[in-house]
């Protein structure tokens, strides 16, 4: 009894059956909003499934030469780390133990896939997927100090390092949107450049170098690339809802499951909205954005935060 | 004042316009879901009233694409071939025919998987009555 | 830092045709490039002297999917001209409507393969949109949305009654309202600038040196139309004004391609409240006596040359096209210089390339 509640608890809910439900639910309403914002139609709401059905199908073939153990076990290993990052999380349910120090590992289990995407490009070979990763590699560099330095207002604010605590202080205190909302905002910033969303999408520039790092993937391992980049959205968006609003809701109950839910939606409109308005940045540009003005705009954010 | 609004709407100018297109009619049409027709004067297909045709060959001898195909046995007696795969719906052919014979309609959708099917009679006239 | 070469190959997501171009990088610098054409070469100049004058009318179109109106109607420019024909005054002001129409879909057509490249899919769905209305507009007319089919020798084949032409008025005015709302996007959005602003530069010398025609030429200060300077098909009798910017680069570029839409949309307007009366052809011999003759007309691209020579018979015996992308693709490896990869894509966007015009 005991081993079927847990592998309920894992496969099917809170766990992988679930967040993948949600995450392609995420990806198919971006699609469809941006598409509603250019004015069509978008894809029906079958359509994340379908993509991943008939990647399953598909051949998969590497260029000669290609180390075809580490082939297969980057995309493996990226969407691992994602998963684990989303067991750490709650997401409206309580589902493993806060500990010290587990913001961090969050944070970690959180940019892997960046890495590893780089890796990825390295592998394969060819010009388009070296330029890809090798841009990849540059925005990691910046983003994820932004998107950590942003985050880490929350952490300062509640005094501890753990998820747990942060929730605790913002149910006393309020949520910390609106004292932090100059942190909340660089810290969307910085999860659209870890995602490698519009407009800081230059590593993965259809125009450019074709499809970036992922030029050469096909198949069943392409598949699991975009399952990382949907989950990956899916559990930045609760990871970012959990430190700024979690205020707003009880833990363990069905409104406040559906109060996240509403979150959650609302935040995946505001990114695709920022995807739909704005021209791709070249790379010096993204490095000069972030480097000049939202990382002084957050050191002085924290030592303000600080100083309170 | 307007200078003032019009320089800080340059920091992401299109989200009027996208709020705006998220809430009307998407121009677009879920096809094949939805039909189209195309308008009356689309060209399409050829068609042939065969009644009117007399062989003359005025519109095979016009056709840029060599589409159609004329095999005289003798006055009167005649077949016109048409080869769809080949046609560009150019309408040289309405144009020179003088007898109001050959025709174009707005029909466009013709995909099919055999061969076959893009070879037509137009007229068949070589039986002697 | 070693150097690499990047394939803007054959099949690329940039380009629109097959086009070659080798672009050697050091990290994200352009170094040198290489370009490469002849991968839609089809062979027309030659495949032309074996068809009638007739049926070349067809063949000629099809040179280009998007300036194909401007072909055909430079091609019988050139035959009526050798068989001294006079076309009516009808036919000609219903020639320059769908030359008009055709550069505003050829301009809307390249804005939003321009912010598709840069990354800027939304306006690339606004053009486009905007697009379907001139679309509409030529497939109630002519009966093809892109191929037209209008021109003859000795006029033109389709005539506009009550019906088109209140068509006519209400989509120009609503094209009107929507090419503004697209200038002013394009002149205020600082995405657009940063990425548009400063890159591919052209200077006159440039332009003069190797002698490019069209908004690439006006944009970098120099001051050619053939519609003003040699009119053809009644030009002189309506009235237009010329834009000219003089910083060459692409943003530049992009505000004079609208805003050459907006005088398009401006003489469409005084076509059809001037239109007059008559006949629209004239019956063409189909022998054309020898001779030689040399038309030019002005596509959305630039200024089009087209050489016919005759020997009497019922075919062309020679027919020579020389069309406006030629020009601006020679000029490519020069605007790259000290540009990122980032810009090639702006760059490439930025000079109009129609290939299958430019290999025929």
């Amino acid at each position: 009894m005991n081993q079927f509640y847990l592998f309920f608890r894992i496969f099917i809910f809170p766990g992988f059956l679930f967040l993948l439900v949600i995450a392609l639910f995420l990806h198919w309403l971006d699609r469809k909003l941006i598409a509603r914002f250019q004015g069509r139609v978008g894809p029906p709401w079958y359509q994340p499934v379908a993509d991943l059905v008939k990647l399953f199908a598909k051949e998969d073939i590497l260029p000669s030469g290609t180390n075809l153990f580490f082939a297969a076990l980057l995309p493996l290993t990226s969407f691992a780390s994602v998963l684990t990052a989303s067991f750490y999380l709650p997401i409206a349910i309580q589902s493993a133990p806060s500990f010290q120090g587990d913001f961090i590992v969050l944070m970690f289990l959180l940019s892997i896939p960046s890495l590893l995407y780089f890796l990825a490009g390295w592998i394969t070979g060819g010009v388009y997927s070296v330029i890809g990763g090798n841009r990849a590699l540059l925005q990691y560099f910046s983003y994820e100090v932004l998107f950590l330095l942003a985050m880490s207002g929350t952490a300062i604010a509640s005094g501890s390092w753990s998820l747990a605590d942060i929730r605790l202080a913002q149910i006393k205190e309020g949520p910390y949107i609106f004292p932090q909302i100059a942190g909340f905002l660089l810290s969307l910033a910085g999860l659209i450049g870890k995602l490698k969303r519009e407009p800081y999408d230059i590593p993965k520039a259809k125009s450019e170098v074709i499809a970036g790092a992922l030029t050469e993937f096909s198949g069943k391992k392409l598949a699991l690339w975009y399952l990382t980049i949907h989950l990956q959205t899916m559990v930045g968006l609760s990871f970012l809802i959990h430190c700024y609003f979690s205020g707003f809701w009880q833990m363990n109950t069905i409104s406040g499951f559906f109060i996240f839910l509403l979150l959650l939606i609302i935040l995946q409109g505001v990114l695709s909205a920022i995807s739909a308005i704005y021209a791709r940045l070249r790379i010096d540009q993204l490095i000069h954005l972030n480097w000049h003005i939202f990382i002084p705009i957050a050191l002085l954010h924290n030592i303000f935060i600080l100083l309170i | 004042m307007n200078k003032l609004i019009l320089k800080l709407r340059s920091f992401f100018y299109l989200l009027p316009n996208i709020t705006e297109a998220l809430f009307s009619k998407p121009e677009t049409i879920a096809y094949p879901a939805v039909s189209h027709r195309p308008s009356e004067s689309y060209r399409g297909s050829v068609r042939i009233i065969a009644e009117n045709c007399v062989g003359c060959g005025l519109c095979v001898r016009d056709c840029p694409a060599a589409a159609l195909s004329l095999e005289k046995v003798s006055k009167g007696c005649f077949r016109l071939d048409h080869y769809r795969d080949r046609c560009t719906s150019c309408g040289q052919c309405e144009m020179s025919c003088k007898f109001n014979s050959i025709y174009l309609d707005n029909l466009y959708k013709e995909a099919s998987a055999d061969r076959v099917d893009f070879f037509e009679v137009l007229v068949d006239k070589t039986k002697k009555k | 830092m070693s150097k690499i070469t990047v394939p803007i190959g054959p099949q690329h997501p940039l380009l629109k045709e097959p086009l070659s171009f080798l672009v050697s990088l050091e990290g994200e610098k352009v170094i040198d490039s290489t370009l490469r054409l002849g991968y839609v070469h089809r062979g027309i100049e030659k495949l032309a002297e074996q068809r009638t004058y007739i049926q070349n009318a067809y063949l000629i179109e099809r040179i280009c999917g998007i300036c194909s109106h401007i072909h055909s109607t430079t091609y019988c420019q050139s035959v009526e001209a050798l068989l001294k024909l006079e076309v009516p005054k009808r036919g000609l002001y219903i020639r320059m409507l769908l030359c008009e129409l055709e550069r505003i879909h050829s301009h809307l057509l390249w804005l939003g393969v321009l912010a598709k490249n840069i990354g800027l899919n939304t306006l690339f769905m606004y053009a486009w949109r905007d697009r379907e209305i001139v679309l509409n507009i030529m497939e109630e007319i002519s009966g093809g949305r892109v191929s037209h089919a209008v021109n003859i020798i000795g006029g033109v084949r389709v005539d506009l009654n009550e019906k088109h032409l209140s068509l006519l008025q209400k989509s120009l005015q609503e094209l009107n309202m929507r090419v503004d709302e697209i200038l002013q996007s394009i002149e205020n959005d600082r995405s657009f600038r940063a990425r548009t602003r400063n890159i591919g530069c052209l200077s006159l010398e440039d332009i003069k040196r190797y002698c490019v025609v069209g908004p690439v030429a006006r944009a970098s200060g120099l001051d050619i139309d053939i519609r003003r300077d040699a009119p053809y098909a009644a030009y002189d009798e309506l009235s237009f004004e010329v834009p000219l910017m003089t910083e060459g680069d692409v943003w530049a570029r992009s505000i004079l391609r609208i805003l050459e839409t907006i005088q398009a949309i401006r003489l469409c307007t005084q076509i059809i409240h001037n239109l007059p009366k008559g006949p629209v052809s004239v019956s063409a011999p189909r022998r054309v006596p020898a001779g030689e003759v040399v038309s030019r007309a002005e596509a959305p691209r630039g200024e089009v040359f087209y050489y016919v020579r005759s020997d009497g018979s019922q075919n062309p015996a020679r027919l020579k096209v020389r069309t406006p992308t030629l020009t601006t693709l020679i000029t490519l490896p020069g605007q790259l210089k000290n540009m990122q990869l980032a810009d090639v894509s702006a760059v490439i966007a930025g000079v109009d390339l129609c290939i299958a015009c430019g290999d025929r």
